[in-house]
Order: C-alpha cells, then sequence, then structure tokens
C-alpha cells in the first residue's frame, strides 16, 4: 500500500531535509512553519508488463484492435519517444522496447513489410546508436538500425518533412513525411510527467521548425498555466488544435504508459523516502555518500549520477484514439504524483538536480539549470502556482558545470551573447530566434552531429517565461554569482542568507514552500 | 583539513536531526502518514531462565540500584504487605515516568523482586533486538501488546510460573502526572488466574524525570512509594467491577501518601478520596502541581548529609 503525498509543517521534531543540488544534495534546516510537499510514494506496478502490453493493444480505447489495423503491404511507422523521458533513464528492458517488440510481432504476423521507426527527438539532438538500442531493445535494434529503418527524425530534412495546413489559427502544421504518409502511425509514449503525452507526441514529436515556433514561444509559454496541466496550457491548445487535423491525415494508434516513482535505485533509495524514516543504514549511506561526493572529481560524480538507472515500475498501459488514451493516461499520473496544497506562500524552494530532459548523458549547463527550476519544477502545479504573483523563488544549484560542446554548441552563444543583451524571453525571441534558428552551422550540426537545434536554448529560455513574470526575485542558493547574474538572478551561500536577500519582496517572515523533488510530484494548490 | 571538518559537521547534524542514541521522533504533521509498525514477536522466555536471572543480579545490583540512587532519593512504605502474602501477584501502579519501573522494583525486598516481571509495550521496549534484550536483562521486561495483537509469552503464562507482575494499568506514562485512564488488564489478569493486586502508588516520578526527558534532573529528587493492602476479585466479581476497585485503591494509596493513613481512611470512607485524575484546570497548572516533587517524611535536612539518600 502506497501512501499518499502529503504537506508537511517543519517543526522541532522534523530532521534536516535533502534538497537536491546538481551533482550532489545538502542537508538543510528549514525555519520552522515551512511548508514541504512530500510527493506520494510509488504506486504498485502491474504485476505482468507483457500481459498489459497484450491487453491494451487488443483491447483499446475508441478504436479497432491493432492486429485488425495491419495488412499486408501496408506502410507502418512506429514512433516513439527519445531519451529525454524518462528522468532518469529506465534500467533495461525500456517500456518501449518492450510495446514495440509486441507490435512487430502482430505486424510480423499481418504480413507487414514496409515498416520504419522513428525517434520523435523534434528539434533534441540525435540519440547516439546505443542511446538507441537502450530505447528499442537489442532485438529490434539489430532487425532495423543497420538497414536505416530505425532512426532519428530528422526536423531539418526539406525533402522529408511535409505540410498538412495550418489550423483555425493560421498554425502550420508541418511533421514526418513518412509519418503523414503512412497508412498506421503507431506511437509510444512514455508518459512521466503530466505535460507528455496527448497531441503533443505527435504534434511536436515529429514536427519542424516551422510548426513549433507557434507554440514555443514567450507569449504563449506566459499563457501556459501551467504547461502541466493540457487543459489549462496555451501551448497545449495549439497542439491539439494540430493535433487534430493530423489525426484527419494520418491514422494513429497512441500507446500511452505511465510509471510509478521508483526513481532512485539501491543504494540511493534514501533519497526518495521521508528523512524522519531513514534507518542508520540509511542515514550512514547518505553520510559516506556526501563524503565521497566533496572529494570526487567532477568527471566522478557526473558518472555516479548519469549511470544512475531507475527501476521504474509499469502502472498502466492505454492504447488507442490519442485524446481518450490521454484522459486515462492523466489519471494515472494525477494518482502518482499529484498532491493537495491549500493556498499559495511568499516563496517557493526548490532543489534542482542533477538531471533534466535536455543533459540526459550530459551537463546540466546553467540555461538547463534554470529550464529545470524555474520551468519544469515551477510549473509542476494545477491550479495557481505555489507561490503568489510577485513572490519569491530559491533554487539550489551550484550552475558550474558549464556547457556540452557536442550536444549544447547554441547554447554557449545564447549565454555569451544573447543573455549579455537582455533576459527578458520575449525581447531576445523577438531580436535573436530566427538567426540561430535558421544559422546553417547549428542546423549542420543538428542534422550529422548530436547538438541540440540552433534554436533549443530560446526555448528553455520561453520555458521559464511563465515563471519570471509571475515571480519578483530569484536566488540560487550556493550558485555561482557570475552565472546568475548573467542570466538575470543572484546568488547566495546559504538559505538564510537567501532569504534575508528576498526579504526586500516578501518581508522578514514570509511564508516558504519547498517542493521535496525529486521524485516527481504536482502541486494541486487550492 | 576541511575534509575532516565537514565530515564532523554532517556527522553531527545527522546525530542531532536523527536524535541518535535517543528514540526518534515523527515531525507532528506527518504523524498521520506513519505506517503501523511490523509487529515482531520477540521471545522473553529466556529472561526468565538461570543464566538470565544471573545476569539480571549483577546487573540489578552493581548497575542499576547505584545509579538509581545516585540519581534520586526514595521513601519506601507499606512493604509489611508482602510479609503476610505469598507470590504470586499482580502489582498494579501509576505511570508517570521511565523510572516508575527500577523505582517499584528496586523498593521490593530482594526475594520478591528476584521473582518479579514486568510488563512492558512490546511497540516501545521491544522494537529492536538490543533494546528487547537490554530491558529484559535489566528489568525483567516481557512484552505485551497494547494493540491487543498476539504475543510469543502471555502474562498468564508468567504467572502461572509462579512470577509477580508489576502492572502499569494507564498503559503509557501520563503526560501530566496526573493518573489517566486504567485498562482492564490487571484487572483481567487477577480475576482469571485468581491471585492478589497489589495496589502501588509512587510519586515525584514525573517530577523527577517526566516524558521527553531521557535522565533524572539534577539534585536527587525525592521519590516515595507505597504499597498497599492487596485486593482479592470476590467470587462473583467480574473484571468490570474490580478494575475500578484498582483505581480506588491507588488513589487512596495517593491520597495517604500526600496526607496521613487516618486522613485518608476518613475521606475514603465518606467518598472523599481526592480524585486521582486531578483538578480540571488549565493543562499548565496540572503540569505545574505535578512538577513538584513530595517532601519524604524525613524532610530535605533531617539527615546528615553523607547519610541522605
Amino acid at each position: 500500500m502506497s501512501r499518499p503525498g502529503f504537506v508537511l509543517e517543519v517543526d522541532d521534531r522534523t530532521p534536516p531535509l535533502v534538497v537536491h543540488e546538481g551533482l550532489g544534495f545538502r542537508l538543510e534546516n528549514f525555519p520552522l512553519g515551512t511548508r514541504v510537499v512530500y510527493p506520494p510514494e510509488s504506486l504498485p506496478a502491474v504485476p505482468d508488463v507483457d500481459e498489459a502490453i497484450r491487453e491494451a493493444l487488443l483491447n483499446p480505447v475508441d478504436s479497432e484492435p491493432l492486429p485488425e489495423l495491419l495488412f499486408s503491404g501496408m506502410r507502418l511507422t512506429i514512433a516513439f519517444d527519445d531519451l529525454s523521458i524518462p528522468l532518469p533513464t529506465m534500467r533495461k528492458p525500456d517500456i518501449r522496447g518492450r510495446i514495440i517488440e509486441h507490435v512487430l510481432t502482430m505486424a510480423a504476423e499481418a504480413g507487414v513489410d514496409d515498416v520504419k521507426l522513428i525517434a520523435a527527438n523534434a528539434l533534441h539532438r540525435r540519440m547516439t546508436a546505443d542511446e538507441l538500442k537502450h530505447i528499442v531493445g537489442e532485438r529490434v535494434f539489430r532487425s532495423f538500425y543497420p538497414q536505416g529503418d530505425l532512426y532519428n527524425f530528422d526536423a531539418e530534412d526539406r525533402d522529408e518533412l511535409t505540410h498538412l495546413g495550418t489550423t483555425e489559427k493560421g498554425e502550420d502544421i508541418e511533421i514526418s513525411k513518412r509519418a503523414a504518409e503512412s497508412d498506421l502511425l503507431v506511437y509510444v509514449n512514455v508518459n512521466l510527467v503530466a505535460m507528455d503525452g496527448g497531441h503533443k507526441s505527435v504534434g511536436i514529436g515529429l514536427a519542424s521548425y516551422k510548426s513549433l515556433r507557434h507554440h514555443h514561444n514567450a507569449k504563449t509559454m506566459v499563457h501556459s498555466r501551467s504547461f502541466m496541466d493540457h487543459k489549462h496550457s496555451a501551448m497545449h491548445h495549439s497542439a491539439w488544435r494540430m493535433g487534430r487535423i493530423i489525426k484527419d491525415t494520418v491514422k494513429v494508434f497512441q500507446i500511452e504508459t505511465t510509471l510509478n516513482n521508483d526513481v532512485f535505485p539501491k543504494p540511493y533509495d534514501f533519497l526518495q523516502k521521508r528523512e524522519w524514516e531513514w534507518s542508520v543504514k540509511d542515514q550512514a549511506t547518505m553520510l559516506g555518500m556526501r563524503r565521497g561526493l566533496s572529494i570526487a572529481p567532477p568527471k566522478l560524480k557526473h558518472k555516479m549520477f548519469h549511470d544512475l538507472r531507475s527501476v521504474y515500475g509499469l502502472t498502466g498501459i492505454n492504447a488507442g484514439e490519442v485524446e481518450a488514451v490521454h484522459e486515462r493516461t492523466l489519471e494515472k499520473v494525477h494518482a502518482q504524483h499529484l498532491v493537495e496544497v491549500q493556498g499559495q506562500s511568499d516563496v517557493l524552494v526548490m532543489g534542482v538536480p542533477y538531471l533534466g530532459p535536455y543533459n540526459v548523458n550530459s551537463s546540466m549547463n546553467p540555461i538547463l539549470a534554470a529550464c529545470m527550476g524555474l520551468g519544469y519544477y515551477f510549473n509542476s502545479y494545477r491550479g495557481q502556482p505555489v507561490v503568489r504573483k510577485g513572490g519569491a523563488v530559491i533554487l539550489y544549484h551550484p550552475l558550474d558545470e558549464g556547457f556540452n560542446q557536442l550536444h549544447h554548441p547554441s547554447y554557449v552563444d545564447f549565454y555569451e551573447e544573447v543573455l549579455a543583451e537582455s533576459t527578458d524571453p520575449a525581447v531576445v525571441g523577438e531580436k535573436y530566434e530566427q538567426q540561430f534558428a535558421n544559422d546553417p552551422w547549428y542546423i549542420h550540426l543538428y542534422r550529422t552531429s548530436h547538438a541540440y537545434h540552433g534554436v533549443h536554448p530560446f526555448y528553455m529560455w520561453y520555458w521559464i517565461a511563465h515563471a519570471l513574470d509571475h515571480v519578483d526575485e530569484v536566488i540560487w542558493v550556493g550558485g555561482n554569482r557570475k552565472t546568475a547574474a548573467r542570466m538575470g538572478f543572484r546568488a547566495a551561500t546559504t538559505l538564510n542568507d537567501a532569504l534575508e536577500m528576498a526579504s526586500g519582496t516578501v518581508g522578514t517572515s514570509p511564508s516558504i514552500t519547498y517542493l521535496h523533488n525529486p521524485p516527481h510530484l504536482l502541486a494541486d494548490v487550492r | 583539513m576541511s575534509l575532516v571538518r565537514d565530515g564532523v559537521s554532517d556527522v553531527k547534524k545527522v546525530a542531532r536531526g536523527w536524535r541518535w542514541g535517543r528514540r526518534g521522533q515523527v515531525p507532528r504533521s506527518a504523524e498521520p502518514f506513519v505506517l503501523p509498525s511490523k509487529s515482531t514477536v520477540f521471545r522473553s522466555d529466556w529472561s526468565r531462565r538461570k543464566p538470565a536471572m544471573v545476569a539480571r543480579e549483577v546487573a540489578q545490583k552493581a548497575g542499576l540500584e547505584p545509579l538509581f540512587r545516585s540519581q534520586v532519593r526514595t521513601e519506601v512504605q507499606g512493604l509489611d504487605i508482602l510479609e503476610r502474602l505469598e507470590g504470586p501477584v499482580i502489582f498494579a501502579a501509576n505511570h508517570a515516568s521511565h523510572l516508575d519501573t527500577p523505582l517499584v522494583l528496586l523498593s521490593l525486598p530482594d526475594e520478591w523482586r528476584r521473582k518479579t516481571a514486568v510488563a512492558a509495550a512490546a511497540d516501545y521496549f521491544f522494537d529492536t533486538w538490543w533494546r528487547a534484550v537490554g530491558s529484559s536483562i535489566v528489568f525483567n521486561t516481557f512484552p505485551i501488546d497494547r494493540r491487543g495483537g498476539s504475543m510469543a509469552t502471555t502474562p498468564g503464562e508468567v504467572l502461572a510460573d509462579g512470577w509477580s507482575l508489576v502492572i502499569f494499568p494507564e498503559g503509557t506514562r501520563s503526560k501530566d502526572g496526573w493518573i489517566g485512564q486504567f485498562r482492564m488488564g490487571a484487572a483481567f489478569l487477577a480475576v482469571e488466574h485468581n491471585v492478589p493486586v497489589v495496589p502501588v502508588a509512587h510519586r515525584g516520578t514525573f517530577a523527577a524525570m517526566p516524558r521527553g526527558q531521557n535522565w533524572p534532573s539534577k539534585g536527587r529528587r525525592q521519590l516515595t512509594v507505597r504499597f498497599g493492602e492487596p485486593l482479592y476479585p470476590a467470587a462473583d466479581e467480574g473484571v468490570r467491577e474490580f478494575a475500578p476497585r484498582i483505581k480506588d485503591a491507588v488513589a487512596a494509596l495517593l491520597d495517604e501518601d500526600r496526607t496521613t493513613w487516618w486522613e485518608s481512611k476518613q475521606r475514603a470512607a465518606s467518598g472523599a478520596t481526592p480524585d486521582p485524575t486531578g483538578p480540571k484546570v488549565a493543562q499548565w497548572r496540572r503540569v505545574w502541581e505535578q512538577s513538584e516533587s513530595p517532601v519524604g517524611t524525613e524532610g530535605p535536612q533531617s539527615r546528615l548529609r553523607a547519610w541522605r539518600r
């Protein structure tokens, strides 16, 4: 029986609490009265994954069973989410691979020859062969990759894109030609958090810049409140408009999966326990780990964390019509992540961990750290933000990991040149987005190397637009001062210093809420 | 150097935060979400065999008693009733502090003490093996389940083996020093096994070491303990009738300890024994009253310092 999430009120009995900060964590003594939002414990996993997959494919929602959609001579395309989810990466075998194997088994039985597998990475970096193999499994990889039938989506290959028209609001819909011209498009998703899935899968994962720019911009993001709640997210509204047109063009068979909160495997499992329930062993492991991290060189620390593979359990799988499937998926996601929080607070505290969607096997550069804290974690709410309008956000991250030149080349220029000019998402978008999006060198690196698209750092900055618009003060505890200043923020050494600095905005005795994630949570703020 | 310094600072932080050496605490707002602890059945019959009895004798005489006497002063009354009794009996006492158990045990004559076991909450004293072994060796405790679960050893079996029992019918330590509700356990055992109940009343343990304190306060506080006339369940008396008699006897003993035997008898006869649950006043006044140590009959200054215990 897993316990629900709850809001702790720090009292004299509360031990120091874990706060993640990049490649490490600290123990923080929060002021008495601080509210701490704990996610629900891991839901029980389905007992037989293969049986659950078969059941979903044979009894889909608002759709014929998958075998009835497969026929000899058809063009079948299987698209799947890239390595940006789940976080951390799932221990082998990845759920997507297991599902794809079932789909392919049915396709083989139906005599389907023309099959392509496309990683729906949109403007994300191309995955390496090993990364692809991890997701789809060795069997699928061996059967399709050498022939070129398993590949990363290329959003800059003009010959392989097709324009499906525009929405009633004039938004272009340009997606993968192969996907659009298939008899059946099977999309295999991992719905790690509430923002994933639905029409966002095909409509964004297989779309080009021409299409994405309509919702990936500062204006839309400011009106996505939050992007973890698709019914109140302007970004999702746009994706939904596009998705409905895509649906009229190509038959989409959506398969969505939900995972539980088993994020940290042993011996790191103490990080997902409630601190006052730590055993002596947990305390010893934590102390040992803190000491180890304090002497380990950065590369070793990076390896230690990034080699971590999560032992997620599958909590649900639904297949069929996109919107009907997504409704069911969200119920499961909410059951795992939702925590009721009464009212907003003056200060929101969040620890930014070592990993976000865009630095898997890479480094958490300052822009990604900002996106993780002010984008993903800030937006982990339903109803209204956890912090009040005009309040303060305190984040923990050293902001010292630097940039990965292979994966994030355009981020370097964005940081050095664009942020030096302005940190206003609307201004930088207006002034520089086109230049970065159309830069031939960035496009070349995106297509041939493993670089994120030139426009990607702008998207990160748009991701935080809602937070920047909502709060008056952002302070990084333990953050590099120069880096924080470049991004328009301030840095403090300790939480007390940060609260002191924020006192000009929120007074000397503000109400404080700390979001205790990871594991993931979604604050349902009433 | 900073590595060592940071390491020490971390260890200190954890030791303080997780209360090393003391029982862990759950933040108040998290209490509704605490999982029920798994009931672990510890066998304790070994602790009533010869080797354990020898070890206990050493531990109590060479360790517990000198330590106890060095921290508190005690005054024991009413032991003469034991001369007229043959074991086993049930000692039913009020419960206000962890000092109650050593106080009652060390007040007993040696031959009684050696054959007396203490019923202790399984979820508190038997939750880890070292706590179970430690309390069994030093206090001769055996586990009883406050929530009514099954146990490896039942109090009835201990009684049947000829051991007397110390039972605190309140089931938990008082939060303010005053007596709480008496449960039926002691009365049930007495009726079931036809053994007498010796009421025991003590004062001063709350003042010396209340809940939340893990060592007696400084200054060798005075404790008083008084053993009362044994109560026998009548032939047709049920548990529900017998249990209040035990509570009344403890209340009368407390009154006697506070005043005199004659005055308490008179008040008991007229039904005017003070309510042992305390006055219905503000909580702080209840605690305030109980936080004052009783004055022994010999008075604090009546002996030479060297002879005071």
